[in-house]
Order: C-alpha cells, then structure tokens, then sequence
C-alpha cells in the first residue's frame, strides 16, 4: 500500500496507479482540491505545489515516483491554528484574486520565490512567475504582493520547514 | 431563447435620461421561460419570510409586477429565500444572488445591502443564494448587468431590514423611533447616550410590518460610509488557503467521474466506439454513447442541446481521461462542419471595396420575432464619400479566438427517481436547470421542483459559461446512472476545441473627411459568419449604433454573410471587443489624414455633450465620452509624445454595456518588431464606483487581456476541425508582458453603477496597435499581430 508525505503528514493512497499524476491523487483520492487543473501539460501552473521545498507542475509527475518525498500543497501553508503566511496575507489584502482559480498556483511559486530570495527585483518575480498563467490578468498585483510579502518577511525567512517536514 | 440586451439603462436614471426612458417597460425584457429579464424594481416588494433559528429577522424579495404574481409569493412566504438575515448574536447574513466567475460580485452585491443597513461590513457573513427564479428573480453574470440591474433592489433590502430593526428598537426600547438612529450594526438613543447591537431586537424586528418601500428613505451619496471605498474579495481567505469552492471541488459520497469525447470535425456523431477494450481499462466503470440533442451548434443556454459523443464513467479523473486517450470511435459526418478559416479570409479579401447586402439583425430574434433586413444607412454616405475633399478606405481582419477561461468546463450532476440536483459553475444558472428539464423531457411546470441547481464560483468565465453544454452533458451522462452523482471534467483540449468561441470577421471601411478634416460619411461593409443563411451566428453581427456610426450624419452599413456554422458565443464584450480593435484603428487613420491631433479629431467628431441617438437612451452620451478622452490624455501625458526613437504612446476609446472607457499606450517597437507596452493608463465613466477594488480589478484584468489577444490570439479551423488544443498553440500573456497601469474613474454625481466587466477591455487593443503606429508608422490592420511578425516582450 502507497503512501505519499504531504504537509507533513503520511497519507494512504491505496493501491492506485502509479503513472497518476500527484494532482489527481491530491484532488479525488485526498480531498486536498486546492491546487488545480488547468492544461495538463505544464503550461499553465494552475497544479503547481512544493517537491522537496520546490515548485512543480503536479500534473506531470507520475505518484509512483514519490515515494519518500516531502510534497506541500497550498493547504498546507498557514499553520496549524491557521495563521497564514505573509505570501497568503499579502494575497488578501491587496485582493490579488479575481476568479481566484489559478492562485493557489500563483501562490506556491511565489512562496517557493520568496523561500530563496527574500527581496526579489522586479525581473527575479518575472523569471519565477513566468510558468504561472493568470487568465484574468492580476499579474500587477501579484507583483504588488509578492514585494509586500517580501516587505512583512522583512529580510527573514517565514517558510516553516519543520511544520512542513521539508529539507530545503 | 431571446438573449438580453447588453445596454440596458439602470432603473434608477438621471433627469434627462428619465423622461426618454419613460416609455420602456423593462418587464417586456423577459424572454420566452420568463427567467433572464430586468425587472422594474419600483414593482418590487418586500415580504417577511420566517423566523430563523433562535429568533431573528428575515426578508426576502418577492418579484412579480401583476397582482397575481403578488398574490402566489405571498402564498409562498415560507419559500422565499432571504437576502438578509439577522441573528441574536448580532452576525448578519448577506445572500449574494448572482453567480461569481472573478467580477466581484459575491463582495459587490452584499455591500449595498450593508451600506444601507447600515451595519458593519465586519459583522456580515456572505452566503452565496441557491437559484429560484422565484425568490431572487433572474440570477445570471453577464452584459456587465449584476450591478447596475440590482443596485437599487439591494439598497432597498437593506433599507427595509434597518427599518423593521428600528421598529422593533422602538416598541422594545419604548423610546420613540425618532429619537432612534443607526450606525455599525447599532441602534443609538442620542439623548440617553446608549446604545444596543442589532441583534437584541432581531427577534421582534422579525414581527414588524413590512414597510411600503415607498417609505424608506435611501441615504445620499454622501452619507455612504462603506460603498465608494476599496474593499477585498469576501472569498480570498478561502482561496488562498486553497479551501473547495469552484465547481471542479465539487465532491460527493459515492461520485464517479466522467470524461466526454466529441468529434475533432464539428458536428460528426458518435456511431462506434471501443467499446470492450474501453470498458476493460482499469477504474473504467461504463462507457457509453450519448446522441446529440438540439442544434448545438447554435449558441443556446436553456435549450438542452448538446453534441453527440462518447461518456467514459470511471472511479477517477485520471481512469476517465486515461480511457479517453484511448478511445477510438467511428463518427458520422453527415452533418459535420466542412468550413476552414483560409477559406473565408480568402474570400473575404475578394469583396474589398465592395458592398454587401443590406443589414440583418439578429440580435432578438427568436419565436414570433424573426431576423429582419433592415436598412441602418443615414443620410447619403455614397454622394457625400464622392464629394468629399478626403477619403480613406480600408479592410480589416480579426480571428476566431477561445474564452480560455482557466476552469477547464465541469460539472456534477445526479438524476434518481426523475429528479435532477446540479452543482454548477455556470454563468446562466436558471437556464441550466430550464434546459436540464428539456434535456430529460420534464415538463416545464415541473422544472422548478425537480431540477435543483447549486452555484458554485466559477473559475472564470468571460462568457464560456454563459453557455450550459457541459451541465447537459452531465446532466444526460448521469441519467444513464441513476443514482450516481457524475462529476465531468473537461481536458483543456476539449475546452480550446469545444468553445462556442468568439467569432472572426472582416470591416471593409471607407469615410471621408470635409475640407476641415471633419468626419462627414462612413461605411463599413461587415464581412461575418451565417450557420442559418438567415442571420448571423451569436455575437457575430453588428448593432448600427457603434461609435462613430452613431454619431456620423452619413452612414451606408452593409453586410456579407459567409454559411459557416462554427459555433460562436458571447465572449467579454460581445462584438465590441473585435469592433473596438477595427473601429478605433480607422479612426486613428482617419485623424492622422485630418491633420488633427488624435484627441482633438475624436473631440470634433463626438461634437457637442448630448444623447448620440436623441430618441435612444440607450446610446452614448458624447460628453461623457468626451471627459473620459480628455481626461486619459491630460494623465496619460498624451499630447506631448516621446523624445525616444521607436516609443510612442496611442490612443483609443470604446463605448459599450452603458460604460465609457477611453485607454493610452506607452510602447516601445524594437527593429526586430520586439514589442515592449510600458503602461497603459485608462480613464472610465461606469457612473458610481461602490467598490473601488473590484472596479479597479476589472479594469486592469480588461487591459492586460486585451493586449493578450491582439498579439497571441487566434482559433482556426480547417474543414470544420479547430486546429489549436492547449496553450503551447494559444499562448496567454505572462507575468514579464504585464504593463504598469494607471486606472482612474470619473463619477459623476447623476450617475448610479454600471457594470465595469466588459467595456474594460475593447479600447485597448487599438490603443496599442495606433501607438506602434505613432513608434514606426506601420498601420496595423489585422489581428493577431504575431502573424505580422511582432512580439510582445
């Protein structure tokens, strides 16, 4: 029987097909429908989560391969109590979201941004946002966010890696 | 079904539109299953529904404008759903109606009732209202209606809650009411210097009498504490933390998951499958065909129609998609599409320069309403074009393009013992569960008891979920399983090459110009797409009123209409997003022949402030058009150009959905057609701004598509088979592409809310394409522009 480590927990996916990909295990065998489907081929970012610390593209990693790997899903940020993370907080404040469907996305790349370089130029975000497509265009707030979150880090990592279980 | 008008004027109307408005009965504007229509708020009343749990107080909104309509919801109380609820812990239920698909109305809609039930927005819960035509009336997101259809509707729900509240206040107090005031969810008592929360007199408020609503007084602009202000999305704590909202989340005990497999050639139905090997695959439970019903081609949110093609059921997403790669089916093409879109631009660029057929429109067709030809022609376009000392003639192109809205089509359904329950992110709710009844042969009667639709938000929309096929769809797969609740997901494939996309066409423009570079006759011989050779497809025809038509004294429009049944639909902005690119492009033409400046040429042709049709209220306002230009070039720095080589700024503006919208663009060309937008400011007239976030929201999300669609996007079919599947072939605009951007908003005072949404986006095409004129003197006459070799960077 497979198991997978997500948001630090060691969840059973039963005896599933090893060639599925992680966003349908996370979304029909877990319940975790946070991070979403969007084009199935790595082209727009909807699915993406946290592989040992950094960003992917879960519609195309097959669950069989994940086997002792630690996976964050955008359910597993905020802390237990439910305080979020300055990345989430900024989110909302500045109310980056429109349709809302491609953030958790946008969140797990910026978060994965921000766990590197705590203070991103303008061309570090381009490069790290890039693979993220925003179909209803909030790409300047997300901007905005993003230095926001930087500016509440103030210099100092806020990636929680023990709550995770992740290395980095 | 009949579709509504996009230009509707809000009940609530400044002095000089009042008296032209008059004569419209705004009740004529519900079409045939009496679901989507704009109902004259004056008619409305409110009922008290029931108390809730504990004690409190709860009002509903009854529709209904004849003594009879009355007379069965107050029959109905106990149905009637409420907008506002009032618990004796002092927290407030604010039920939005509408479906949320990113517009903001989830948060929009509840604040106007808060505003005037003035309570604190930190004491209201948003809850998202079922569907009931009869208890909320119509329930849609589209023509940028939400807000300006329930504006005054919501403050009088608020304003009817606060009066029971200080009612109940009174006689509990025994003070007496007008020593009573509110404030923050309060009840005040000046003179004592005390004061009570909501709450405490929820429970009597519940017993109060209704009042007339020709009693409560609304507050004035100036006594608004919430609306006007920037306040986020009720749902963002919800989506940052990735929590089940959207109608992909949707999980039931017991579901199963579906795939659905059309023909690649448009129309083709399903005759054989694989049928052993696919049922043999792992997780497959049933695969079966499922036949066409209707005409699906035709755009059609209430009728039911769907497209023949083969279900794979299947104990996971994964199992069903799998299957359906492996699917091999024998299709029928005898009424498959054969149209390619080579062939259409080919004989397009044939009739240049000549004129088409007089005008057909379509747009209210429908029973008993047939397509008339009408002649939309002014004055004497041809004389005047002979004689005038200027004249310009040119043609222009624009594509097929996909909504591409980020949620691939999906939906849950179940169907057990004749019944039917949805779970849909759709933006005609009402029509789902209306053409789910035709579907299944329920009896219209009978629709609304045995069809019940849950909205979820929707994870975009821009016009894809107008149309309801994959609520068929599923609707039709879960009948063949009783009992089973069905989730379908669509693959990004079946979304790009299954839309009811936005549809292409050709403007072969010729004006003229006086010896004072004024514009004095235009023609445009509009080149589009018939499936019926009788009118034009969805969204594929033109409204005689587009600026500068509206304004021009003379005016020849004609039209040639090509048999091509790829099916179209409303996309953000219907026709004006494509018009706007075209009509705003010549315009430019025309002021740089005039000798004029560009701001200037637009300002002599909008000429003096009036109605642009005197006996249309619906049509623009010139002077309102008029601050919108004048005020994006004074922000914009327009006027004074660029000391850079290759960089200049471009303007443009549109009028559409009763909105006034006028963009400038700050780009940059390289020599190798490199093409860098530095900012694009907008300056707009949506009358009110009661929530100045959401509003700004729209607009910058307008911006940023619209310069994605005029450099990237593009559909094409070749005998009748869409050639792009995903968006390696149909790339959206990144995060390095986003220009800086300035939105502002004149708000003048006469003016109530109209819908931000749709006219965000069309102006600024143009904006962007005559400003790569000012940089290198290239006109830009067709559209995408990767296909002239630019790219944006």
């Amino acid at each position: 029987m497979a198991t997978l480590n997500i948001n630090g927990q060691t969840m059973d996916i039963g005896e599933i097909d090893p060639s599925t990909p992680l966003l349908w295990v996370l979304r029909d065998e877990l319940g975790l429908v946070g991070t979403k489907y969007g084009c199935g081929i790595a082209q727009c970012g909807a699915c993406t989560v946290h592989l040992n610390g950094a960003p992917v593209r879960s519609c195309q990693i097959p669950v069989g391969n994940l086997t002792d790997q630690q996976i964050t899903t955008i359910e597993g940020l905020a802390a237990a109590d439910g305080t979020l993370t300055p990345v989430q907080e900024a989110w909302i404040e500045i109310d980056v979201p429109q349709c809302g469907y491609c953030q958790a996305g946008q969140i797990m790349s910026a978060t994965a941004l921000l766990r590197n370089n705590p203070n991103p130029s303008d061309a570090d975000i381009d490069a790290a946002m890039s693979g993220n497509i925003c179909r209803c265009a909030t790409y300047t707030r997300i901007r905005q966010a993003i230095h926001n979150a930087a500016e509440k880090m103030n210099g100092t990592a806020f990636y929680d890696a023990a709550r995770t279980g992740e290395t980095a | 079904m009949k579709f509504i008008k996009n230009d509707h004027l809000t009940p609530e109307l400044p002095d000089f539109f009042q008296e032209l408005a008059g004569k419209r009965d705004f009740d004529n504007d519900v079409d045939n299953d009496g679901k989507i229509g704009i109902p004259d708020v004056s008619r409305r009343q409110f009922f008290k529904i029931s108390g809730i749990a504990g004690g409190g107080l709860v009002l509903g909104l009854a529709m209904g404008s004849s003594p009879k309509a009355k007379a069965q919801s107050a029959a109905n109380l106990s149905t009637i759903s409420p907008y506002v609820q009032i618990q004796p812990n002092g927290r407030i239920n604010l039920f939005s109606k509408n479906p949320e698909c990113g517009q903001g109305i989830k948060t929009g809609l509840p604040l106007i009732i808060a505003e005037e039930l003035d309570c604190a927005w930190e004491d209201v819960d948003v809850v998202q209202a079922d569907i009931d035509a009869t208890r909320y009336g119509a329930q849609f997101a589209g023509g940028s209606l939400s807000t300006p259809m329930n504006w005054m509707a919501m403050r009088q729900a608020g304003a009817t809650a606060r009066a029971m509240i200080l009612a109940a206040s009174a006689q509990q107090l025994n003070i007496p009411v007008a020593e009573l005031s509110t404030s923050d969810t309060m009840v005040m008592h000046a003179t004592s210097g005390r004061s009570w929360g909501y709450g405490e007199f929820a429970e009597l408020a519940a017993t109060m009498p209704v009042p007339d609503p020709a009693t409560l007084t609304l507050k004035t602009r100036d006594q608004f504490k919430l609306l006007g202000r920037r306040f986020t999305g009720v749902d963002n704590h919800d989506i940052v933390t990735g929590k089940p909202l959207f109608g992909a989340d949707t999980r039931l005990d017991g579901m199963l998951y579906a795939s659905y497999t059309k023909c690649p050639q448009i129309g083709g139905k399903a005759v054989s499958f694989n049928e052993d090997h696919i049922k043999s695959m792992p997780g497959v439970v049933d695969a079966f065909i499922i036949d066409q019903f209707g005409n699906p081609k035709v755009f059609n949110p209430g009728g039911g129609d769907i497209f023949s093609g083969v279900a794979v059921v299947a104990s996971s997403t994964w199992a069903a998609i799998k299957a359906k790669r492996e699917l091999e089916v024998e299709w029928d093409l005898t009424d498959a599409e054969v149209s390619s879109w080579s062939d259409l631009v080919a004989r397009a660029y044939a009739l240049q320069g000549q004129d088409g057929e007089p005008l057909m429109v379509n747009q209210f067709a429908g029973p008993g309403n047939p397509p008339n030809r009408v002649s939309a022609d002014k004055g004497d376009a041809t004389r005047v074009l002979a004689n005038a000392a200027t004249k310009l003639s040119s043609f222009y192109e624009y594509p097929y393009v996909s909504h591409a809205q980020l949620e691939p089509e999906t939906c849950t359904a179940k169907v057990e013992n004749g019944n039917v329950e949805i779970w849909a992110p759709a933006q005609i709710p009402q029509s789902g569960e209306s053409g789910s009844a035709v579907l299944l042969g329920i009896p219209a009667e009978e629709a609304a008891e045995r069809v019940v639709l849950h909205q979820t938000r929707i994870g975009g929309g821009f016009g894809r979920k107008l149309a309801n096929d994959y609520v068929f769809e599923v609707v039709a797969i879960a009948n063949r399983m009783q009992g089973t609740p069905i989730k379908l997901q669509w693959t990004r494939e079946d979304d790009m090459s299954g839309d009811y996309f936005r549809p292409g066409g050709f403007h072969s423009y010729s004006a003229g110009l006086d010896a004072s570079g004024n514009l004095i006759a235009w023609q445009d011989h509009f080149i589009t797409s018939t499936g019926n050779d009788q009118a034009p497809m969805t969204s594929a025809d033109i409204n005689p009123n587009v600026f500068p038509m509206d304004v021009t004294d003379n005016v020849k429009l004609t039209q040639t209409m090509f048999h091509n049944a790829i099916p179209t639909g409303p996309m953000r902005a219907p026709s004006s997003n494509a018009f706007a690119f075209s009509f705003q492009s010549f315009m430019h033409e025309l002021a740089v022949a005039s000798g004029k400046s560009h701001v200037q040429f637009m300002l002599d042709t909008l000429g003096d402030p009036r109605l642009a049709i005197a006996e249309n209220p619906q049509s623009m306002h010139t002077g309102r058009a008029a601050s919108v230009i004048s005020e994006v070039a004074r922000i914009s720095g327009y006027e004074q150009g660029s000391s850079e080589p290759g960089r200049a700024k471009g303007l443009s503006f549109y009028f559409c959905h009763s909105g006034y919208v006028a963009q400038v663009a700050d780009v940059s060309v390289s020599a190798n057609k490199e093409v860098k937008v530095h900012k694009v400011w907008a300056v707009a007239d949506f009358g009110f701004i009661h929530n100045l976030s959401g509003a700004e929201n729209q607009m910058e999300g307008g911006i940023i598509d619209g310069i994605s669609q005029l450099f990237n996007a593009k559909i094409t079919f070749e005998n009748g088979v869409i050639q792009q599947q995903n968006f390696h072939q149909y790339p959206l605009l990144r995060m390095p592409q986003a220009p800086e951007l300035e939105v502002a908003f004149l708000q003048p005072d006469e003016f109530s809310p109209t819908g931000g949404g749709e006219p965000s986006m069309p102006p600024v095409l143009a904006a962007v394409t005559n400003a790569i004129y000012n940089a290198t003197g290239e006109r830009i006459r067709k559209m995408p522009l990767y296909e002239l070799g630019y790219k944006l960077v």
